[in-house]
C-alpha cells in the first residue's frame, strides 16, 4: 500500500513537471531543456531553509518555488539574444553549471545530496494525505496552464511560437511573454521540487541531470506537446512503466540503460510517428513542430 | 506634404553583399511609392531595415520625426510602422480571424495581469477588434473565410490576409512586399482599390512589386533599387525611357 501512494506521489510529481514544461517547450515553442534545474532549486532551497533557518515548512515550499521563478530569469533573459537550437544548448549549460555548484558544496551535501529534510506532514495516513495534497496541486497546475494559454493571452502565445518575426512586427512584445512563460513554468517546477523534497526528506544531484530532462521531454511528447492532458497522460505511463518494468526483477545493470533505451526510442518514434502525441488533434505537436520530421508538418512549414 | 518616414545615409551590408549603400528616401503622407529593382536589389531588406527586422550599419531612421533605428521591432510597429511579407508568413496553426486579431493596436492579450483584473475592459477591446478585423476582410474580400486556418488558402489570398492584418493597427506607414504576387482577377482591383483608399486616409505607402502595369497603375513616385543603390525616383515613364534601367532590371529584355 504504501508503495503504491509512493508511486502516486511521483506521478502527481511529474504531472505538475510535465504541465509546466509543456508550458514553455510546448505551448511557448521555448526549446529549453533546463526545467529539471528548477526542479532542484525549488527542492534544495525549501529543504535548506528548512534545515538551517527552521523556517515552517509550508513556508519554505512557496519559498522554493520563488527562488525557482526568480532564476528563471537566468534561462529566459539569455534567450532574448538567442532562440531555437541555441537555446537548447545556453539552457543545458545553464543546467549543468548549477548542476556542478550543488555537486560541489559542501552545505548541499555536495554528491552525497542533501539529508534529513524535515518533512511536510506526519502521522500513520502520512502518504494518504499527501497523495491527495499533490493531487489538488497537480490538478490546480493543468488547470492553470489551461487558463493561460485559452483566450487572448493563448493566441498571442500561439502566434509567437509560430512566427516571432512576423509577431513582434504586428507590435507584440514576444520578451515579455517569454519571460512570463519562463518564470510561471520554473515556479510550478520549483514548486513540485520542494514538495518532493519535503515527502521523501533526501535529494541528491543526479535527479535533475540530463536524464531527467529526457525523461519529462519523453513524457511531453508522448503525451502530446502543447495540448492539456498530454503531460498528464505521459507523467502517469512514463512514472507506471518504469515501475512495471522493475518487477521484471531485472538487474540494476541492465534496469537503468533500457529506462534510457525506452526513452529516447519513445521520443524518436513520437517526433517521427505521431508528432501531436496520444491526446493530440490533427493540427498538434505546439513547439516541437521544428524538431519533427513527418511529412504534414513539413509539409505545412515549407509552405511558408 | 510631410514626411512620415524618412531615411538618411542608410548602409547595411552582409558581408560581401551591399544590401544598402547611402540610401536617402521619404515616404509622405497620402503617398504611394512603387519601388522596383531586380531580384536581389535589396528592397526586402530595406523593409527589414525600416521596420527592425535587422540593424542598420550606419544612418538613421526617422518615423514622423522620431528617430526609431534603435527601436526593437514591437515598438516600432506600435507607433506606426506596418508590414507584410514576401512570403506571407500567416501565423499557420491559427484562423484567419485570429491572424488579425494578434496585429489590433490594443491587444487584448497583452498581459496576463490585465486579463485577470481587467476584464470588463479587454472585453470592449476584443468586441471593437473583432468587428474591424471583420470589416478588412470583407474589405479584401475574404470574410467567408474568416474561420479556416490561415495556411490553408491559396498564395494570392494569404497575401490579402497579410495586408488586411496590416491595416488593423491603423499605422502611419505601410510597407508592402510584393502585395500582388499570386492575386488574380476580382481580388486585383480589390487590393488597388484598398492600397488607394489607405493612401487617401493620409498614410504613407510603399510597395514592392514586380508587376510594372500595377506600380504605373497605382504609384505616385516610384523609386528604382539595383545592388543597394537607389538609382533613379520618378514616374514608371520617366524611369522606363531610360534603357540604362530598363536594361538593369529586365537584363536586356524590352518590358510589358
Ligand atoms: N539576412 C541576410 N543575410 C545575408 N544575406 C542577405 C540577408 N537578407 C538578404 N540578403 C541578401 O541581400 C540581397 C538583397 O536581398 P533582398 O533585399 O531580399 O532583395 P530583393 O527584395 O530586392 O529581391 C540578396 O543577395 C540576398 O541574398
Ligand atoms: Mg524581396
Amino acid at each position: 500500500m504504501e508503495y503504491i501512494l509512493t508511486v502516486m506521489v511521483l506521478i502527481g510529481i511529474n504531472v505538475v513537471l510535465a504541465t509546466s514544461f509543456n508550458l514553455i517547450l510546448g505551448y511557448g515553442g521555448l526549446m529549453s531543456v533546463a526545467h529539471p534545474i528548477f526542479y532542484a532549486i525549488g527542492a534544495y532551497c525549501s529543504g535548506l531553509l528548512a534545515i538551517h533557518l527552521q523556517i515552517p515548512v509550508p513556508l519554505s515550499i512557496l519559498i522554493g518555488a520563488g527562488i525557482a521563478m526568480v532564476l528563471s530569469f537566468g534561462v529566459s533573459l539569455p534567450s532574448l539574444r538567442v532562440s531555437g537550437d541555441y537555446l537548447v544548448i545556453a539552457s543545458i549549460g545553464f543546467q549543468l553549471g548549477i548542476l556542478h555548484v550543488i555537486n560541489n558544496l559542501d552545505f548541499t551535501g555536495a554528491a552525497g545530496g542533501l539529508t534529513n529534510i524535515p518533512v511536510l506532514n506526519e502521522g500513520p495516513s502520512r502518504s494518504l494525505v499527501f497523495v491527495l495534497l499533490i493531487a489538488v496541486v497537480a490538478a490546480c497546475a493543468v488547470l492553470l496552464v489551461a487558463w493561460i494559454v485559452e483566450g487572448d493571452y493563448g493566441r498571442a502565445i500561439t502566434a509567437m511560437r509560430n512566427d516571432e518575426e512576423a509577431f513582434s512586427a504586428l507590435g507584440r512584445n514576444a520578451m515579455n511573454i517569454k519571460i512570463v512563460l519562463f518564470a510561471i513554468g520554473s515556479g510550478m517546477a520549483g514548486l513540485a521540487g520542494a514538495l518532493y523534497a519535503h515527502y521523501f526528506a533526501y535529494v541528491t544531484p543526479e535527479q535533475f541531470g540530463i536524464f531527467t530532462s529526457a525523461a519529462l521531454l519523453t513524457m511531453v511528447v508522448v503525451g502530446g506537446a502543447a495540448t492539456t492532458w498530454g503531460p498528464l497522460v505521459g507523467a502517469v505511463l512514463l512514472t507506471t512503466l518504469p515501475q512495471a518494468i522493475t518487477f521484471l526483477g531485472l538487474p540494476v545493470s541492465i534496469m537503468a540503460p533500457l529506462q534510457g533505451v525506452i526513452y529516447t526510442t519513445l521520443v524518436i518514434f513520437f517526433l517521427f510517428a505521431r508528432p501531436q502525441g496520444l491526446t493530440g488533434g490533427s493540427r498538434g505537436g505546439g513547439g516541437l513542430e521544428a524538431w519533427s520530421a513527418s511529412a504534414a508538418f513539413r509539409a505545412r512549414r515549407d509552405a511558408e | 506634404m510631410s514626411a512620415i518616414v524618412r531615411v538618411e545615409n542608410l548602409h547595411k551590408s552582409f558581408g560581401g553583399i551591399v544590401v544598402a549603400d547611402d540610401v536617402n528616401l521619404s515616404f509622405e503622407t497620402g503617398e504611394i511609392v512603387g519601388l522596383i529593382g531586380p531580384n536581389g536589389a535589396g528592397k526586402t531588406s530595406l523593409f527589414n531595415l525600416i521596420s527592425g527586422v535587422i540593424p542598420p550599419d550606419a544612418g538613421s531612421i526617422f518615423l514622423e520625426d522620431h528617430r526609431v533605428d534603435q527601436l526593437p521591432m514591437h515598438h516600432r510597429a506600435r507607433i506606426g510602422l506596418a508590414r507584410t511579407w514576401q512570403n506571407t508568413r500567416m501565423f499557420h496553426s491559427m484562423s484567419v480571424i485570429d491572424n488579425l486579431l494578434i496585429a489590433t493596436r490594443r491587444y487584448p492579450g497583452e498581459s496576463l495581469a490585465r486579463i485577470l483584473f481587467r476584464r470588463r475592459a479587454l472585453d470592449a477591446f476584443r468586441q471593437e477588434a473583432t468587428e474591424k478585423a471583420v470589416a478588412l476582410l470583407e474589405r479584401v474580400g475574404l470574410a467567408d473565410k474568416m474561420h479556416e486556418m490561415a495556411i490553408e488558402l491559396s498564395y494570392g489570398q494569404q497575401k490579402r490576409i497579410g495586408l488586411a492584418r496590416t491595416l488593423m493597427s491603423d499605422a502611419a506607414c505601410l510597407l508592402l512586399d510584393e502585395p500582388m504576387a499570386g492575386v488574380e482577377g476580382q481580388a486585383y482591383e480589390t487590393i488597388i482599390r484598398v492600397i488607394r483608399e489607405e493612401a487617401q486616409a493620409g498614410r504613407a505607402v510603399c510597395v514592392v512589386e514586380h508587376n510594372i502595369s500595377f506600380i504605373r497603375d497605382i504609384s505616385d513616385r516610384t523609386v528604382f533599387m539595383f545592388n543597394g543603390c537607389v538609382l533613379a525616383s520618378g514616374s514608371v515613364e520617366e524611369l522606363t525611357r531610360d534603357s540604362q534601367l530598363t536594361d538593369l532590371y529586365f537584363g536586356g529584355e524590352h518590358p510589358q
